[in-house]
């Protein structure tokens, strides 16, 4: 387990070098220069090249690149080219809200999914079965930026119960992690209860029961938990997307966090500050990663990664 | 054990969000008092020595005072200056008002003019204004409250550069420094929550008199449909543009809000490029104005939140010539034109196209369908349109290339007419300017070389009536309209006097009722 732990934080090395490596290059093959934004329309031609110059621009992409790995390995992510602050502040000051809205959204699909695709399972082709199916196939049909206006047109216009938009306390938080929450939740509905189904007719439940264990615990530690491990990755794929930050959700809930950074930073070909965006997801990816095989052990014992 | 396990899983989920959480200081999202506006992206820099969004100028104006400032009629008046005069007609004398202090308490002298000024024109300072300061020759200090600009050569439009706002000596630049300078303007920084809002509270010691309000917090909401909900729910209290003109029928059945659109400047227009086989033929780009119906997309699509335009220059502006050619819809003559250019309908009123055309255009969700109307439009007189649309960086690198048969755009904040050099002068090709269509025209190209050096106020305006007349028959551009700005507020918000260029300073003389 130590060993294969290991060897998951190394591969850590070759995956963000790739990661930022590949951005790296289609960042500069896509139209925009951030000269031209810098300096607007009125500076000649002869000023442009100079800030080009200025800013190393001028130098082949590989020495640029290189040049980027020298700072990066000394901590330093450089400036933002438009924005007053280095590209670390600008990054911390936005981080904590897109944490906090991916943990409130998972643990909201967790609180909603988990109980109706047990008693989905448990209750198969009733209408417990029918309504957590229908609650699904809308979650999965209601685009973000559809479904986020209609509630805080529900809970914030019509019962006043939360804020429109921003980010402020607890309240702020639950249209947002909500609007993420239905979507995950649809999904992990669906595998959840398809793999409780199957693991319900395998033989070591039957044998539990066989044994005379209680029902609530053949289906807690048997079947629960043995039908989690698929779920598990479908959520932890999830939970990765959430800490890339959702664009959408954030935009429409003007939540200031790491997506809506990323797009703008993009838009404005503000280079460091993209490849610094890129360098927190990456990271956050295979963390992700790296705790959801931690947890596959936790769930089920079996699982071996040292041979 | 179970029960430990659980009870510590909840803790390990629901502690962090609570902590993070408590990062925020409170629910305060609106000081009591303090007036919100809602924007629609976040101001990247409101240092004015490199502002140049729209919302940081705009939020910049309130912080910061310049030499000169426009009036609500885009009518430059003293605001720093006491007094000034032109010298000859390449020197301006200053004299600035005693008694003014930054927000430090500092006095602000001509010394914080002249390092302003200076720091903009120091190239290590990277300030997108400097190339507007090319004209300056010499910049001196004659006085504590006296200074001089000296231009090489007459340079008429150069007066709008006295409406830089105004830093303290030794401010740093934007590459050391964390915070923007302080500013002497009726309102001073009060917070920045990057993304989110920026938080100004008055100035007290103000040296035009206090605003009414406490403070302004700029609240970015992205969303145009979540600004209006949040100004229905009361999270807002002010929003001007940027609005989805169908979601006005519902603001004014829904909510009290006092909703009003004013002549604006924002000029939208199709560009057009020149050195396209079809498109250089002036009948063609004649066809293209009368096939467009103008007034049909600005009721149906706009709501009436534009006028139908026929120069770059808006009737509030005092070079604006109304003798410009105005092109009325008129298919039948547009299909007459396009004959008479050589491009006859294949199949009279078949489905072949005379010829076919790209447009591009931002992926925003009404630039697409301004777009597709437009399609429609001119399919009518056989000419077919592709429409293409790009995110925005996209877009404007394709449009500043060249790469593009059609494209449509805006003007914002236009003030002065020599902005007809920049884009219509043959010299202006990119990248030294913005004659991204390639027009070429010897006659405009000497009246606009004349515009810039006249410092004759009758004088100028007789040459650019000339330019916009001669604009309007050649059709570099074809004009579509001004957009109005639509300005919606509660309205116990009394004393705001709207700005043809969109500026918010008469914040300073708002309040509630």
């Amino acid at each position: 387990m130590t060993h294969y732990l290991h060897q998951r934080l190394l591969l850590l090395v070759p995956t963000l070098f790739g990661a930022l490596t590949l951005v790296f290059v289609l960042i500069h093959l896509i139209p925009g220069d951030p000269v031209e934004v810098m300096l607007g329309e009125t500076a000649t031609a002869a000023d442009k090249e100079e800030l080009r110059r200025n800013l190393g621009f001028d130098q082949p992409l590989s020495a640029q690149y290189g040049s980027f790995l020298i700072k990066l390995a000394a901590g330093d992510l450089g400036r933002s080219l438009y924005e007053q602050a280095s590209v670390a502040e600008i990054i911390r000051a936005r981080l904590p809200a897109t944490l906090q809205l991916a943990l409130s959204a998972m643990i909201a699909a967790i609180l909603i999914s988990f109980p109706l695709a047990v008693l989905a399972a448990v209750r198969r082709n009733s209408w417990v079965d029918r309504l957590a199916l229908l609650l699904s196939l809308l979650g999965l049909s209601m685009p973000n930026f559809w479904l986020g206006p209609l509630l805080m047109i529900v809970f914030s216009i019509q019962l006043g119960w939360a804020p429109v938009s921003g980010r402020g306390g607890l309240s702020h938080l639950f249209l947002p992690a909500l609007t993420l929450a239905l979507g995950m939740a649809a999904i992990v509905i669906r595998i959840l209860r398809a793999s409780l189904l199957q693991v319900m007719h395998e033989d070591y439940v039957q044998t539990a029961r066989a044994k005379g264990l209680s029902e609530q615990r053949v289906w807690l530690k048997h079947t629960l938990r043995n039908a989690l491990v698929s779920t598990l990755t479908i959520m932890s794929l999830q939970f990765g997307n959430l800490l890339a930050g959702s664009l959408i959700t954030e935009t429409i809930f003007s939540w200031p966090g790491i997506g809506r950074l990323t797009v703008q930073a993009i838009q404005t070909r503000d280079y460091p500050l993209v490849q610094g965006c890129v360098l927190v997801i990456a990271i956050s990816y295979v963390l992700v990663n790296f705790f959801t095989d931690l947890l596959y052990k936790l769930v089920d014992p079996r699982v071996a990664y040292d041979k | 054990m179970p029960g430990r396990s659980h009870s510590f899983l909840a803790q390990v989920l629901i502690v962090p969000i609570l902590l993070l959480a408590g990062c925020r200081s409170s629910l305060t999202d609106r000081p009591p008092g303090y007036l919100v506006v809602g924007i629609e992206s976040y101001p990247l820099q409101l240092d004015p020595r490199y502002a140049t969004d729209a919302n940081s100028v705009r939020v910049g104006n309130l912080i910061y005072n310049s030499l000169l400032r426009a009036d609500e009629r885009s009518q430059l008046r003293p605001e720093l200056a006491e007094t000034w005069r032109m010298v000859d007609d390449r020197t301006y004398l200053f004299d600035i008002r005693k008694g003014i202090k930054f927000h430090n308490g500092q006095p602000l002298t001509a010394a914080d003019v002249k390092f302003t000024y200076e720091s903009i024109l120091d190239p290590n300072n990277r300030s997108p204004k400097r190339g507007l300061l090319r004209p300056l020759q010499s910049l001196e200090q004659t006085g504590t409250f006296q200074l001089r600009f000296r231009l090489t050569a007459p340079h008429a439009p150069f007066v709008e550069q006295f409406t830089l706002g105004i830093v303290p000596a030794d401010s740093a630049s934007v590459a050391t420094s964390t915070q923007p300078p302080l500013g002497s303007g009726p309102f001073m920084l009060q917070a920045v929550e990057s993304g989110e809002k920026v938080t100004l509270k008055v100035n007290s010691d103000y040296w035009e008199g206090k605003s009414s309000l406490p403070g302004l917090v700029f609240k970015n909401v992205p969303d145009a449909i979540v600004r209006v909900l949040e100004f229905k729910k009361g999270g807002i209290d002010f929003m001007q543009n940027d609005l989805e003109p169908d979601v006005l029928p519902w603001l004014r059945r829904s909510t009290d809000a006092a909703i009003d659109a004013y002549q604006g400047t924002t000029f939208q227009y199709i560009g057009i490029n020149l050195t396209h086989p079809i498109l250089k033929h002036a009948k063609v780009r004649q066809a293209l104005a009368h096939a467009i119906d103008r007034d049909r997309m600005i009721r149906h699509l706009l709501k009436d939140t534009a006028t139908a335009a026929n120069s770059l220059l808006s009737p509030l502006n005092w070079a604006y010539a109304a003798s410009a050619q105005r092109w009325s819809y008129d298919p039948a003559r547009a299909k007459q034109l396009l004959d008479e250019a050589g491009f006859p309908d294949p199949d009279g009123d078949g489905p072949l196209p005379r010829f076919r055309l790209s447009f591009k255009t931002t992926n925003i969700d009404l630039r697409r369908r301004i777009a597709e109307a437009l399609k429609e439009q001119l399919q009518q007189v056989g000419i077919e349109l592709e429409i293409r649309s790009y995110e925005w960086g996209t877009f404007f690198s394709d449009v500043k290339k060249g790469n593009f048969h059609l494209y449509s755009l805006a003007w914002v904040g236009v003030m002065d007419p020599d902005i007809f050099f920049q884009i219509f002068h043959s010299d202006s090709a990119p990248p030294n300017g913005d004659n991204r269509g390639r027009y070429s025209n010897p006659q405009i190209d000497r009246l606009l070389e004349q515009g810039r050096m006249t410092t004759d106020t009758a004088t100028r305006k007789l040459i650019y009536r000339r330019v916009q007349e001669i604009l309007a028959e050649d059709l570099p551009y074809v004009p579509l309209w001004w957009w109005k700005n639509v300005i919606v507020k509660k309205p116990s918000i009394q004393n705001f006097t709207p700005y043809p260029d969109g500026d918010l300073i008469s914040l300073k003389e708002a309040s509630f009722r």
